[in-house]
């Protein structure tokens, strides 16, 4: 991890900052700057100086301010569930929670969408959709306590990315606040709007190093109307592999293309007891949503195409029961991978969709000569997959075959054409593989964007654009 | 420091899916006082990073509620409520017990005083010598403060025994820094109440199930649901409506919320409040010691039981029907809040 090189957190900072916010939301205390240090990612630990909760856009552009004229690093923080040690405080300073700002401000039926503060949970922009007959599609699994913040800055994806797309096909426009302090708002509720860059997106993914988000307003879709899933079992991934070739080449988009490896129906079975085949080497859940001739239709493809491509066992969830049974199996493969050792190190890396039988098959290879047990899920419709190693994390020796492990996989990933991280951002975590995906020129733009947004070169250090 | 299990606190994985069930974490939106930040500062505490004895540390093993509404969201099943005995059983040890604890913990030792203060108010009289069970357990606090709702079991299951000696089963001890005299006090109380022991007390039964077994112990609900006590159904009559309020330990201990709404179905219309299933703030000892986040923690059900216009509130525990009887007695409403065996009693 990176030294702390930036401006010391003095107390006339800490003053200046009380003076801001108020003293309540201020906090320097060893338990605050402890709790502060991790977020979800394993093995990423550093304390920031302070924890500073805004209440209101104003109040995050004055912290902003005070921090660029000491020089103070800024880390935005939403719920801290992201994967890549984005919002561990590496060079220290100011880490400014969101959760304060959750207020859904409104949701527009007529225009279809939704305008609210950071801090607002997924879930509870679902729900304040669905009230309105509207779906708000991103699904990430930890929709229930991530923040739209968090999930604008991360780009989050979910498991209807293939058919709806990620957080990015729905942000409409921003509220934020530069690293100079000044507030700008990007795009709005229009559709149609090309007047200027397109800065709305450049801030989506950009992982709190551009700029501090205060407000979002995100499109809605209408809510659909019914949805239908299935399961199929396979010998092999390659024959899970076909059948998805098939539904693709069959003009189909399914909401849902999920599949698991043999290690990971081994765990979700033993953890959940779902009745899974645990003799399969692969397992795809299929579905789709939609009118219900629709659903029906789509599913008996993906039907076929599992059965022509050598499926052991297919089958359709004939109730919403059955079906949340097969969601939950998807759903709890990293909380059942997690039994299995100490320490859990979910990956993410994304190829070509047509690559994924091959990527998955060689990542087994790599496991294999590292020793390291990897079990491999994901999104089999849009090549993401997230490879995931368990291990005893209080073994030294351990903890370095899964860092060797996962170098060869990203290694794979690129030679394969993919990317290091399909939806779970770069963070500290990935920093060092970034100008293996990326070309010197682009990284010496974004550097370039990065000092145009924050000069001062205070938000979020160490990250992404450092 | 060894003060945790590893085993139980490796088994976090930091996910944070916790978080939006903490009555903590909702108040204050802050990492440390979420289930997640609290299990952070544990590691903090075990690897020297932060102090158990530091004051912002003690402060959020006494903000805690102990309600465990953590535990059944947990994907990875993190034992959470064990992990907090173990930071109390060392952090509020000796002086640094908080003070108005004390006097508490003493007073459930002392048995006489306690017997003496049930009985001037009538709770059901403890049967004879050795009995082979059912016992029911008279409780401590329940004892004194509603001494009615032994009475109340009895007259739905006659067959139940009063437990003779020492109400407590030690639950206050082992959630308030004391957990080897809780669990020694519930080993006590089961070597002498043989047989199942019936309790009309959440909190004490999940305590009791944790350290005898979970086949030794029936909640309420549980017994009337088992043993066939539900009255029959009537007819043509106005039937109250009742809205119920979980016991925290009890439906996130034991997964007990199911047989309460099938007794409370029987006599009455179920009105759901919202938060039937959070903490009402009482907390054990919580609403003493911490008074004012409990009051901002129980406001919200006021408002919910305002606006569901109920005849009655059932609880299943002692510390929940004293909570939700002054909170509601305080907003004036014109709400009776009962336990649930006071309501099955008056319906025979
Ligand atoms: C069990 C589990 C399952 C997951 N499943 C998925 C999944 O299916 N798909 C997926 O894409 N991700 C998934 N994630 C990763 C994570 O949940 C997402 O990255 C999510 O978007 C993070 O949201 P957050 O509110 O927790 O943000 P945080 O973790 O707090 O922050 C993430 C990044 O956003 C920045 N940020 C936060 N708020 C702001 C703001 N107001 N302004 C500017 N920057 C800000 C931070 O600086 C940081 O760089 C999963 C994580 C877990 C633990
Ligand atoms: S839900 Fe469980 S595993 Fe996740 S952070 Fe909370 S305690 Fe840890
Ligand atoms: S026991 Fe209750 S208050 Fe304590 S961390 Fe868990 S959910 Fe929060």
């Amino acid at each position: 991890m990176t030294g702390r090189t930036a401006g010391a957190v003095d107390e006339q900072v800490i003053d200046r900052l009380r003076d801001a916010v108020g003293a309540r939301w201020v906090r320097t205390d060893a338990a605050t700057r402890r709790a502060y240090a991790r977020d979800a990612t394993p093995l990423f630990d550093a304390e920031p100086d302070v924890v500073v909760q805004p209440g209101t856009t104003a109040e995050v552009a004055a912290v902003v301010r005070i921090a660029a004229a000491h020089g103070v690093p800024v880390v935005a923080r939403g719920a801290g569930t992201n994967l890549c040690a984005a919002t561990v405080a590496t060079h220290g300073g100011i880490v400014l929670s969101a959760t304060r700002m959750d207020r859904l401000l409104e949701v527009s039926e007529a225009e279809q969408l939704a305008v609210v503060q950071p801090g607002v949970t997924t879930t509870a922009l679902a729900t304040a959709a669905a009230a309105a007959g509207l779906l708000y599609p991103p699904d990430p699994g930890s929709r229930a306590v991530s923040t739209i913040g968090g999930n604008v800055a991360t780009c989050a994806g979910g498991l209807r990315g293939l058919k709806y797309g990620v957080t990015r096909n729905y942000v409409l426009g921003t509220e934020a606040v530069l690293g100079t302090g000044e507030i700008i708002r990007t795009g709005g509720r229009l559709v149609k709007d090309v007047a200027g860059y397109d800065l709305t997106r450049l801030l989506v993914g950009s992982e709190g190093t551009l700029a501090v988000l205060t407000e979002i307003t995100v499109a809605l879709v209408p809510a659909p109307p019914t949805a239908g899933y299935g399961v199929a079992y396979f010998d092999s991934l390659a024959d899970a592999g076909r059948a998805v070739a098939a539904v693709v080449g069959a003009g189909l988009v399914p909401a849902t293309l999920e599949f698991l490896d043999a290690t990971c129906i081994e765990a979700v079975e033993s953890h959940a007891g779902l009745g899974l085949d645990r003799g399969a080497g692969a397992l795809l859940l299929f579905g789709d949503d939609g009118a219900p001739a629709q659903v029906d239709a789509a599913l008996a493809t993906m039907v076929t195409a599992c059965r022509d491509a050598g499926a052991r066992a297919v089958t359709t969830a004939p109730d919403v029961a059955t079906a949340e049974d097969l969601l939950a199996a998807r759903r709890c493969t990293l909380p059942a991978l997690s039994r299995l050792g100490s320490l859990t190190v979910l990956e993410d890396v994304s190829v070509p969709r047509p690559r994924l039988a091959e990527a998955v098959a060689r990542i087994g290879d790599i496991a294999r000569g590292t020793g390291v047990r990897v079990g491999v899920f994901g999104h089999a419709g849009d090549g993401n997959l997230h490879p995931t190693a368990v291990a005893d994390g209080q073994d030294p020796a351990q903890v370095a075959a899964v860092h060797r492990t996962f170098e060869q996989i990203f290694q794979l990933a690129l030679d394969l054409g993919g990317t290091i991280t399909g939806e779970h951002g770069v963070g500290a975590a990935k920093l060092a593989w970034l100008p293996r995906r990326l070309d010197p020129a682009q990284l010496a733009l974004m550097r370039r964007l990065k000092a145009a947004f924050d000069p001062a070169g205070i938000l979020n250090p160490g990250k992404l654009g450092s | 420091m060894n003060v945790f299990d590893p085993e139980v606190l490796g088994r976090c994985m930091s996910c944070g899916f916790c978080l939006p069930a903490c009555p903590t974490y909702a108040l204050t939106g802050d990492e440390a006082s979420s289930p997640r930040g609290r299990i952070t500062l544990m590691r903090g505490i075990e690897d020297g990073t932060v102090s158990l004895f530091d004051p912002a540390v003690q402060e959020q093993a006494s903000m805690c509620l102990g309600c465990r509404a953590c535990e059944p969201v947990c994907p990875a099943g993190v034992s959470y409520g064990l992990l907090l005995e173990q930071w109390r059983d060392t952090a509020w040890r000796g002086r640094d017990t908080p003070w108005l604890v004390r006097p508490l913990l003493a007073l459930t030792r002392h048995d006489l005083v306690l017997r003496v203060l049930g009985r001037l108010r009538r709770h059901a009289r403890p049967g004879p010598r050795r009995h082979p069970g059912p016992h029911l357990l008279l409780g401590c606090v329940e004892r004194v403060l509603f001494p009615g709702v032994s009475r109340a079991a009895r007259a739905v299951d006659p067959d139940l025994q009063p437990g003779r000696g020492p109400g407590c089963c030690g639950a206050l001890h082992a959630h308030n820094g004391r957990l080897g005299e809780g669990e020694a006090m519930a080993r006590a109380l089961g070597d002498r109440l043989p047989g199942t022991i019936v309790t009309t007390s959440g909190g004490c039964a999940a305590h009791l199930a944790g350290v005898l077994g979970r086949d030794r112990v029936a909640e309420l609900s549980e017994w009337i649901v088992r043993r066939g006590l539900l009255p029959p159904a009537r007819t043509g009559q106005a039937r109250p409506r009742v809205a119920i309020q979980d016991s925290c330990h009890l439906r996130n201990g034991l997964g007990v919320s199911a047989t309460i709404r099938t007794a409370v179905g029987a006599v009455a219309e179920i009105v759901e409040l919202p938060s039937a299933r959070d903490c009402c703030g009482a907390a054990g000892t919580y609403s003493l010691l911490r008074p004012r986040e409990s009051a901002r923690i129980i406001a919200p059900k006021v408002r919910e039981i305002a606006d569901a216009g109920v005849d009655l509130v059932v609880t299943v525990n002692p510390g929940c029907q004293r909570q939700l009887r002054t909170a509601v007695r305080r907003a004036g409403l014109e709400v009776e809040v009962v336990h649930l065996a006071e309501l099955m009693a008056g319906q025979r």
